[in-house]
């Protein structure tokens, strides 16, 4: 593998599955790396104080279940990807980790309409976002309609 | 004691009638509640029984449960993002509608002016059990559910103080407005306050108390005493109940533990499918079918009016809040449902009832009454879900849709190809025969399953709502199981409350997950 790592972040939207299937072309074009990556924000969700730690875990299995879902499929397409959850805001979560790995490409799925409440992205939001990327972390940023 | 145990087998025969009810309207296409009614009439037509609905019984015992349980479910947040269609319908809309339908009562029919304002004021408070339960199973805008649900929750207030109001009038025979306005405020105001402080205090017991049986008990006692309260002050009992409700609803279950909220969710879910049912059928039982027949002008009369008031109500004051600055525009189709839907019932029945024998024309109140009632069950009750598709209102999305229709090819498949190799193992078939069924039925499978992954291609996020459901079955059956480890005496009763405890919070937490994603687990109350 060469070349700075493909991280695809995905929440299980409409559009995640067509986001995986570029994330993969991609890194079997260019022999790079590739990250599936989950953010558990319980934020939006507001939960009581006593369901915090067990709507974490719950939020973690689902994004566990998708990512190894993510995994099958590019270990079908002779892509070994690895899978990683962080805990926190998805946008600051986001940021950290494509610096971490200092990643070269961070594919997404277009924000949904109307499905997701309140929406991580609205689409304008995901032009700002993307330009922020691009421009203080170098990251080539791929939107999935 | 024997007339008790009278009353004890006709209620145990009544609700042995619900069941019958209950099963049956699920193999047509009928409201449940509408074939409630039917039922009720075709007992009273063969064989009339010896039974007196008073406005006692619908209101003090019935009404609570069935508001009680509609306020606890319905959130803050919702009723304030509706709250000006909600508010003009239910307060002004009350207002208008008992004026128009008087008008008109008394034009028509000749009724006194004041009688027919009480009249007016009976017949506005909107029932539409039905339609809400129509709404649910269409899959209808939870936005449209919310304002009708709301209108009626609130409006059954406003309608019983106005009633209470024109009562006073017309048999005083006077009428000051500066004094019906500040009665009309102390009595919707001091059944809100008393409500509001009820539902509060149990709240804040409930967050001392971990016993689920307590705990549910408590909010019996909210919903009753507060409704027993507020007309011991004479202010309004069934503000109160909605306003105990909304604040049991909302606030209540920050305090109670997972257990407790599936508990107590399923109890009020069946104390006013109770309620429900039994008020339904004592409609049907209560009216006398010859005498409405001979009553038909004054009837036709008033179902106009009610038909007249609710069109100006709804198209003509939801217009004027959006003329007037509102930003909360309701779709035309919308209000086309919301005037349609605009059903009557218990309150109006009860109301009825409770009129003075002495006061002029009861008795053609009451047949009005019935009439009306009647009229929007049996024909606004069952046409509404034909308005609804017309309308495309109950549209649902066609990704789910498709979804379902392959997972119930698919299910059905497995389901024959297991019964075949049952078949093949019992010798009964061999050879090429079983062979070929078997190879067709695996290809219909993989057929079926492609299909399915083709669909999740298009629309992953069918996918994740797949992976929630299936953890949800997957800790319900956790659940389960420590019920059966209970019953073997394999752990206590304290590790069984421990465990299914922590099983409980999972399954809440997914109902959030569910709900922030639009995939909403639809038994969240369980």
């Amino acid at each position: 593998m060469t070349g700075r790592p493909i991280v695809c972040a995905t929440r299980g939207g409409e559009a995640s599955r067509r986001a995986q299937e570029r994330a993969i072309a991609l890194a079997r074009e260019q022999g790079a790396p590739l990250i599936f990556l989950f953010v558990a924000d319980i934020g939006p969700l507001k939960p009581s104080k006593d369901l915090v730690d067990v709507l974490t875990d719950e939020l973690e299995q689902l994004g566990a279940s998708l990512l190894c879902i993510a995994q099958a499929r590019a270990h079908e397409h002779g892509i070994e990807a690895a899978m990683v959850i962080r805990r926190g805001a998805v946008r600051p979560a986001l940021e950290s980790f494509l610096r971490e790995v200092d990643a070269g490409t961070l594919v997404i799925g277009a924000p949904e309409r109307g499905a997701e409440h309140p929406p991580v992205f609205d689409p304008a939001g995901m032009d700002h976002f993307a330009a922020q990327i691009r421009a203080g972390l170098g990251v080539e940023v791929v939107v999935v309609e | 004691m024997e007339n008790f145990l009278a009353v004890e087998t006709l209620i145990i025969l009544l609700l042995l009638v619900v069941c019958v009810v209950a099963l049956v309207v699920r193999r047509v296409r009928l409201p449940y509640t509408v074939a409630l009614v039917l039922v009720g009439l075709f007992i009273t037509v063969k064989q009339p029984l010896a039974f007196e609905v008073t406005p006692e019984l619908i209101l003090a015992l019935f009404v609570p449960p069935l508001i009680f349980q509609a306020a606890f479910h319905l959130e803050f947040n919702d009723l304030r993002d509706n709250l000006v269609p909600i508010l003009t319908l239910a307060v002004p809309g009350v207002l208008l509608s008992t004026l128009i339908v008087s008008g008109i009562v008394a034009l028509g029919v000749g009724l006194p002016l004041t009688i027919a304002v009480v009249f007016g004021a009976l017949i506005s408070a909107t029932d539409p059990v039905s339609v809400i339960a129509l709404f649910r199973t269409l899959g209808v805008s939870r936005r449209l559910a919310v304002t009708v649900e709301g209108e009626s929750l609130l409006n059954d207030g406003t309608a019983i103080v106005v009633f209470n109001l024109a009562l006073a009038a017309a048999l005083t025979g006077s009428f000051n407005l500066v004094t019906g306005v500040i009665d009309f405020l102390w009595v919707a105001l001091g059944g809100l306050g008393i409500g509001l402080a009820l539902g509060w205090v149990v709240a804040r017991l409930i967050a001392l108390i971990d016993d689920y049986l307590v705990e549910i008990t408590l909010t019996t006692v909210l919903a009753y005493g507060a409704y027993l309260l507020a007309e011991q002050v004479h202010v309004s009992g069934v503000l109160a109940v909605v306003a105990a409700g909304l604040v049991g609803g909302n606030i209540g279950p920050r305090g109670m533990s997972p257990t407790t909220k599936i508990v107590l969710y399923n109890f009020w879910e069946y104390l006013a499918f109770l309620a429900n049912s039994l008020v339904f059928l004592l409609i049907g039982l209560r009216i006398n079918v010859i005498e409405l027949t001979s009553h038909i002008v004054p009837i036709v009369v008033a179902v106009g009016a009610v038909l007249v008031s609710r069109a100006v109500v709804v198209y003509g004051l939801l217009w004027a809040t959006h003329a007037l600055g509102s930003r909360a525009r309701m779709p035309l189709a919308w209000q086309h449902v919301v005037f349609w839907g605009g059903l009557r019932g218990a309150i109006g029945l009860a109301l009825v009832l409770s009129l003075p024998r002495d006061l002029a024309s009861t008795s053609q109140l009451e047949v009005m009454a019935f009439g009306v009632v009647l009229f929007t069950l049996l024909a606004q009750g069952t046409t509404i879900q034909f308005l609804l598709k017309r309308l495309k209102l109950s549209e649902r999305f066609p990704p789910i849709v498709a979804r379902e229709v392959r997972l119930g090819r698919l299910y059905a498949a497995q389901a024959g190809l297991r019964r075949l190799v049952d078949l093949h193992q019992d010798g009964l078939l061999t050879g090429d025969v079983w062979a070929g069924l078997r190879d067709e039925y695996n290809r219909t499978n993989q057929r079926l399953a492609d299909e399915m992954t083709q669909l999740f291609v298009e629309h992953a996020d069918l996918e994740r709502e797949v992976v929630l459901r299936a953890r949800r079955e997957a800790l319900r059956a956790e659940r389960s199981a420590l019920g059966d480890a209970l019953r073997q005496g394999l752990i206590s009763e304290d590790v069984y409350r421990e465990l299914a405890g922590a099983v409980d919070r999972r399954l809440e937490a997914l109902t959030l997950i569910g709900a922030s994603i639009g995939a909403p687990m639809e038994d969240s109350g369980e």
